[in-house]
């Protein structure tokens, strides 16, 4: 095992000078502890192949998110944003309570049809941000909000790519879900949403609210119904294509570039070389990471750093398996939650659901749970950094302390149903 | 500054062109390798493709050979898949073993070594493993094969959806199973390409009334169902003399039914579809396992993994690693012992001869196991 830790610590090692010695981009980083990892570990002339196989293993996350990213700078421009925070607020002020619920579950719902925290807080959290500030939330509070529901949207029924991925590396078919993943992620949305947000919100004054509101007001009225349509148009080809599945689906990048091409229509002008290319540019870095991260786990696997990180937590003994479950998944989502699920989701599965003999689903549910956490987690942490960027919150960090108790609470109860998943099976 | 700017600018192009041509090379060359399966000398009669129970196959990478090996007199008939899962190359090797040292005395064995084609031609993305695997055989020619992915090519099929449903039973798996062979069966005529494949398989099993299936795999060592046979409830019988048959001959095997309530199988959907008797043998395979450490084409031929050998003392296999390897020799003679030792089962359950299928110089385990040199097997 001893060349497996000599490769860990090289990769990790310069990972870490390129990030904050050379201030290099995290993708660009962690390209450098690939080749530095795929060349000591021996690799040789399969290096290069590697690398960008590697990279395939994000080619659909990728597509969603710069089509998604795309969408979001048309609905900015066109003024949708602006129309849609207004009217929502002119409706709901007299509740605020209720009105940051429905908002969470706004957030969230993309997620839900898409298994993805990015799609959940670039789509419907990008549209809820300037609503969260214009309720009183200050920009990390709203970026919090946004980036938990992106976190249970991409946990709640129907669609779990996190629980997929474990279903397939442990032979489950994905059927029973719904229950489990409901009990495991609403019951934590209201809790959370209130948590963070109750305490901004509830002394609410529309009427004060109201020469705020200006810009924003004067959009609604100068393009009237047809300034909602791109939003309009998504929330229905989502529904067509992932809800009722009337015909083959049509996938997230195609449906988030017909609901933009709408938007080039429905309100202030936009000029498509323009915009296009600034949504792309904005969505470069995270695009580069995720590529850096296909690289990193790829050579990780190849070299035998993967095989060690699993067998060390599993050697530690049964009793910490709970807490090691609890951390090491959240942490391994430092490079990618998805991948998280992968390397230590189907181990950590196998041995509940298996080798201790609980309910596979339930085990299966509280354990992508837990890996969505990393989608917080620095340097990728994809959920909190998207977060941080349709609030204008400069650094992320700020929002990864906001919501640690979150996380906490988060934890605690997907642990509780990891433990206890037999019990919670006998619910349903 | 803007000087400087555009000469780096130029060099990581430079960069990133080389590195596209080396590794273009490398997917193109893997998705074009064509193994060259000796049928000179052997038993097998004749070939023909897949797509002649699926006209849809023809023009696709999927239209594969099927090799026929008749016997001098009529008799019963066998299908062997090997590839289904092209990342499990116990499966994918004992098939071509077979077709190439098998003689048939009566009946008729088909063998498709390459049923998932497109899942042989690409490896999967982060899984880290070798494109080929190699063999020496007895006149010291190097043979060359395929070490593929468990998935069919997203070349010829993609995007996955977010959940896959299965038809006919409209049951949800994780998208990218859409790619999996083996959850499409019984397969659809217009469907994807696998769900083509497997339709093809469907039909030529009712066409050419088929007697049984058996479906060659491997699996994690931390996976509860290994070193088994899974067997269609209608299958039972001969699966349980066989598995007899095996421990007899100092060769242990577990018994797993076919689950009623997971879709898509050879165990489940040839069983409900078909008249034959469907099977699925599994063998454990640390090249594909979870748990282990440097993988390249050492670690799928020997099986010798340092990662696995902890996970042994742990208790956390569900194959015997005490010996701290599980070579591909000894995987691919599990194989076509199980296929021989399931053949016999078929014969002994027959009420009369007419319909049996009798095999000759089928490759011996314990010589197989001990030489520990597949090379020598191959022509």
């Amino acid at each position: 095992m001893t060349p497996y830790v000599i490769t860990f610590v090289l990769m990790l090692g310069v990972f870490m000078v390129g990030c904050f010695a050379l201030k290099w981009p995290v993708g660009v980083s962690m390209m450098a502890a690939a080749v530095i990892g795929a060349i000591e570990g021996g690799l040789g002339t399969e290096t290069i192949r590697m690398m960008v196989e590697g990279e395939f293993g994000y080619v659909d996350t990728i597509l969603t998110i710069a089509s998604a990213m795309v969408f979001m700078k048309v609905i900015e421009d066109s003024g949708g944003l602006d129309a849609l925070s207004s009217l929502i607020i002119e409706k709901f002020h007299k509740v605020p309570a209720i009105l940051l619920i429905l908002i969470m579950f706004i957030i969230m719902f993309p997620g839900m049809i898409t298994g993805s925290s990015t799609a959940a807080v670039l789509s419907a959290g990008s549209i809820m941000a300037p609503v969260l500030m214009l309720m009183g939330c200050d920009a990390v509070t709203a970026g919090s909000i946004i980036a938990m529901g992106g976190l249970l949207g991409m946990i709640a029924p129907p669609v779990n790519t996190a629980a997929l991925i474990i279903c397939a590396g442990i032979d489950v078919p994905y059927v029973g879900f719904t229950g489990p993943l409901l009990l495991l992620t609403f019951p934590l949305a209201i809790i959370i949403v209130l948590l963070l947000g109750l305490r901004k919100v509830k002394n609410l004054d529309y009427e004060k609210l109201k020469p705020a509101l200006e810009k924003q007001d004067a959009v609604r009225k100068q393009y009237g119904f047809k300034i909602y349509l791109p939003f309009i148009v998504l929330v229905i080809l989502m529904i067509f294509f992932k809800v009722l599945k009337v015909t083959e689906d049509l996938g997230m990048p195609v449906i988030f570039l017909l609901s933009a091409f709408v938007g080039l229509f429905t309100g202030r002008k936009i000029n498509v070389l323009k915009t296009v290319p600034e949504a792309i540019r904005t969505a470069t870095p995270v695009m580069a990471i995720l590529m850096g991260v296909g690289m990193f786990i790829e050579v990780m696997t190849a070299t035998g750093v993967r095989g060690l990180i699993v067998m060390t937590c599993l050697s530690l003994p049964s009793i910490l398996w709970l807490i090691v479950a609890c951390t090491s998944i959240p942490l391994f989502g430092a490079v990618s939650s998805f991948g998280a699920c992968s390397v230590l989701g189907v181990p950590f599965a196998y041995i509940y659901a298996s080798y201790l003999g609980g309910n596979a689903v339930v085990v299966l549910a509280a354990i992508s749970l837990i890996a969505s956490v990393g989608d917080m987690m620095p340097p990728t942490a994809l959920a909190g950094l998207f977060a941080a960027q349709v609030t204008g919150v400069k650094q992320y960090t700020k929002i990864l302390k906001k919501c640690i108790i979150p996380i906490v609470i988060l934890l605690a109860w997907a642990a509780f149903f990891l433990a206890k998943s037999k019990l919670i099976a006998g619910l349903f | 500054m803007k000087k400087k700017g555009i000469i780096s600018t130029c060099i990581i192009l430079a960069i990133a062109i080389v590195c596209t041509v080396i590794a273009g090379t490398s997917f193109y060359n893997k998705r074009n390798f064509k193994e060259d399966i000796v049928t000179e000398g052997s038993a097998v009669t004749r070939t023909y493709k897949l797509s002649t129970y699926n006209k849809n196959l023809k023009g696709t990478i999927a239209n594969v050979d099927i090799y026929v090996l008749e016997g001098k007199e009529p008799g019963g008939s066998i299908l062997i898949l090997g590839g289904t899962h092209a990342n499990e190359p116990a499966g994918h090797m004992a098939a071509i073993v077979m077709l190439e040292q098998l003689t048939v005395e009566k009946g008729t064995v088909y063998v498709i070594p390459q049923i998932n084609m497109s899942g042989l031609s690409h490896n999967d993305p982060l899984e880290g493993q070798p494109q080929f695997i190699h063999f020496t055989t007895k006149d010291g020619s190097v043979r060359t094969f395929h070490f593929g992915s468990r998935a069919a090519n997203p070349i010829d099929q993609w995007p996955d959806p977010d959940i896959y449903t299965h038809k006919p039973s409209g049951q949800g798996l994780s998208g990218s199973e859409t790619r999996n062979l083996n959850r499409c069966y019984p397969g659809q005529k217009y469907g994807t390409l696998s769900e083509q494949v497997a339709y093809a398989v469907t039909n030529m099993i009712n066409t050419e009334k088929i007697d049984m299936e058996i479906d060659l795999h491997e699996s994690s060592p931390e996976y509860a169902v290994n070193n088994a046979c899974v067997a269609h409830e209608r299958a039972m019988a001969i699966a349980a003399e066989g598995v007899l048959n095996l421990e007899m001959d100092d060769i242990s095997m577990r018994l797993e039914p076919s689950p009623v309530t997971l879709h898509g199988l050879t165990h489940r959907e040839l069983g409900d579809f078909t008249d034959t008797y469907a099977l699925l043998l599994e063998v454990g395979n640390p090249s594909q396992g979870r748990f282990r450490g440097y993988t390249d084409e050492k670690l799928v031929i020997t099986g010798e993994d340092p990662c696995y050998v902890i996970a042994q003392k742990l208790g956390l296999l569900y194959v015997d690693y005490s010996a701290g390897n599980f070579p591909l020799s000894l995987r691919v003679a599990r194989h076509v012992a199980g296929c021989a030792a399931f053949i016999q089962a078929y014969n002994d359950s027959l009420d009369d001869d007419a319909r049996a299928i009798i095999i000759d110089n089928v490759p011996d385990y314990h010589e197989m196991v001990e030489t520990d040199d597949l090379g020598l097997y191959l022509r």
